[in-house]
């Protein structure tokens, strides 16, 4: 197949690609190196600046709120998800055509093609006027699980219906030859096949939460200040210092740690199934 | 009477509603409704704070061509420009970035493929502000890079490169760079061998050989790689608010503006349709052009 690459255009490939990659990872790289900066008065590496965030309550309470905040939002979005992708796989009458029949991928859509940060201005606004006229919804860590739940919706939803859709149609038929209604069918077939799904849309749902600024900054109030938030204000407050690099290097390193475990594990799993029994 | 045909159908779209139901009234709650009201702002006056206020009114559009108490000022058209030209300099970059390492990862074993790709895509799951602030630590005004950016006249001292414009170009061709990648490798992966070879049998080499075999096979990745880069990056607010100060003002940090520090919401949300406008017509150029070029197949909703 791709071996009609001949050998030296693979060099060039390999050439422009290696760059590319060390490209990627140098910057992150450089927040690490500049977390063990000199304490004060020192000389050499240390690290000082680790010690110094971690008798920081504010940093620890800006990250409760984060796994909070990512938590919440994607197990209700999970829910919501599955149960929309369940339903437009499997209720949708088929061939539909028209504007109606078009009008629910249009609105899955819309979260995921709008710029995060018009999504975040709407919210700000609506919330706004939600708590001038009624006195609920001010601005807090239930807007921000609000807005998060709206932007993973979409994501846990075509997750799960891409698995659905790769499904078997007669599965359905035959657990209702065997008098499964709705209900049974859902729970005692589509939950456990789909479960990967579910896991998958589950996680996507926290790694979305925690990569979000810009919709958080928008939804936020005074008193809920979040990871991401804190780490802004604090560069456009003072700069970098190296406490900051200190925080980004655990956030960086958490999300590397996490997603080459959930790589390798799913793999392993991958691989265990294809065994021939 | 009823048929059981008519029957099925009803208790078939009851099931949808209830399933499907609460997620859709989720999303047009706290979604479509919030952004209505947001466009809908564009159309009222401004209040001494900013608020919307009646009577209805074109005022913020005129602000947002220019006009305002002082005359006619040409800096929101550059600003718009600006975010053109920085958002199509960064799609452009990672199309071109893209299409090397797409086909290096595919000429290699297919065991570390995905891991290749994995670490294509594994910066992007850092947190944005992390992510966009460490290019400060490389361009930022005590780095290397601007030193010799400095030596070479490049930056006046005491200056980095960042922030600036060239700092904004990098950070979203950066942050945006794995939104290319994965599109058109997923479309690289259903690549027909067998067209290159014939192209090849028939004395086809070099630039020829792929712009005519591999690319036009590649297109409908790379045309929703383009959605997937243009879109956010022409919109993007943390990347030109980090790395690009004053000197490299965005449409996103405009628009903004509007609703934090100097509230105007009029003015901000009539900046917001306009900017919507120019995404939605990038769209709709894109889908036509897809169709077009026989670009679909994909699972869609």
């Amino acid at each position: 197949m791709s071996n009609v690459v001949p050998q030296r255009m693979r060099a060039v490939l390999a050439g422009i690609s290696w760059p590319v990659y060390v490209l990627l990872y140098t910057p992150l790289a450089l927040v690490a190196y500049f977390s063990f900066a000199p304490a004060p008065n020192a000389m050499g590496h240390s690290t000082y600046a680790y010690g110094v965030l971690f008798h920081d309550g504010q940093v620890f309470v800006a990250l409760q709120r984060s796994l909070i905040l990512a938590v919440c939002s994607a197990t209700m979005s999970t829910c919501l998800g599955t149960l929309l992708g369940y339903g437009l796989c499997r209720f949708r009458k088929p061939n539909a055509r028209g504007f109606a029949a078009n009008i629910p991928s249009l609105v899955i859509y819309t979260p995921i093609i709008m710029p995060s940060l018009v999504f975040g201005i709407s919210e700000l606004i609506f919330f706004n006027f939600v708590h001038s006229y009624t006195g609920l919804l001010g601005a807090g860590l239930v807007t921000m699980v609000i807005a998060h739940i709206t932007f993973q919706v979409p994501y846990v939803a075509l997750t799960v219906f891409a698995r659905l859709s790769g499904l078997d149609p007669n599965l359905f038929e035959a657990s209702h030859d065997l008098y499964a209604d709705g209900l049974k069918s859902f729970f005692y077939l589509i939950v456990p096949v789909v479960q990967p799904a579910i896991i998958g849309g589950f996680l996507l749902g926290i790694t979305l939460s925690i990569d979000d600024f810009t919709i958080s900054f928008f939804t936020a109030g005074p008193g809920s200040v979040t990871l991401p938030i804190y780490i802004y204000s604090a560069i456009a407050k003072k700069g970098i210092s190296p406490e900051i690099n200190a925080l980004g290097t655990l956030m960086i390193v958490t999300v590397i740690v996490l997603a080459l475990a959930h790589f390798f594990i799913t793999r392993r799993r991958d691989r265990a199934s294809q065994l021939p029994v | 009477m009823k048929t059981a045909v008519e029957s099925e159908g009803r208790s078939r779209s009851i099931r949808l509603w209830i399933t499907s139901g609460p997620g859709l009234f989720w999303i047009v709650m706290f979604l479509l409704i919030p952004s209505a009201v947001l466009l809908g702002i564009g159309f009222f006056s401004a209040d001494d704070y900013g608020s919307p206020i009646l009577p209805l009114s074109l005022q913020p559009f005129q602000q947002v061509a220019g006009f305002s108490l002082l005359g006619w000022d040409d800096g929101n058209i550059l600003i718009f420009l600006r975010s053109l030209e920085q958002a199509g300099t960064a799609t452009i970059v990672s199309a071109l970035l893209s299409y090397p390492i797409v086909f290096f990862i595919m000429t290699r074993d297919a065991s570390i493929r995905p891991l290749l790709l994995l670490f294509i895509v594994l910066p992007s799951w850092t947190n944005q502000v992390v992510r966009t602030y460490a290019w400060l630590e490389l361009l930022g005004p005590n780095a290397p890079v601007s030193w010799l950016a400095h030596w070479l006249g490049i930056v006046p001292p005491d200056l980095g490169i960042a922030p600036g414009s060239f700092a904004v170009t990098t950070g979203l061709a950066y942050n945006y760079l794995p939104y290319m990648i994965v599109p058109l490798y997923a479309s690289a992966e259903k690549l027909d061998w067998t067209l290159v070879e014939a192209g090849r049998d028939l004395y086809a080499s070099g630039f020829k050989l792929f712009w005519h075999t591999v690319f036009p096979q590649t297109v409908p990745g790379l045309l929703s790689g383009v959605i997937f880069v243009a879109i956010p990056a022409f919109g993007d607010y943390v990347v030109p608010q980090l790395l690009g100060g004053d000197r490299a003002l965005m449409i996103g940090s405009l628009i903004a503006n509007q609703f934090t520090e100097t509230p105007d919401w009029p003015y901000g949300a009539a900046l917001t349709i306009i900017m919507l406008v120019f995404t939605g017509a990038g769209l709709v150029a894109f889908r036509v052009l897809t169709r077009k070029l026989g670009g679909s197949g994909e699972a869609t909703i």
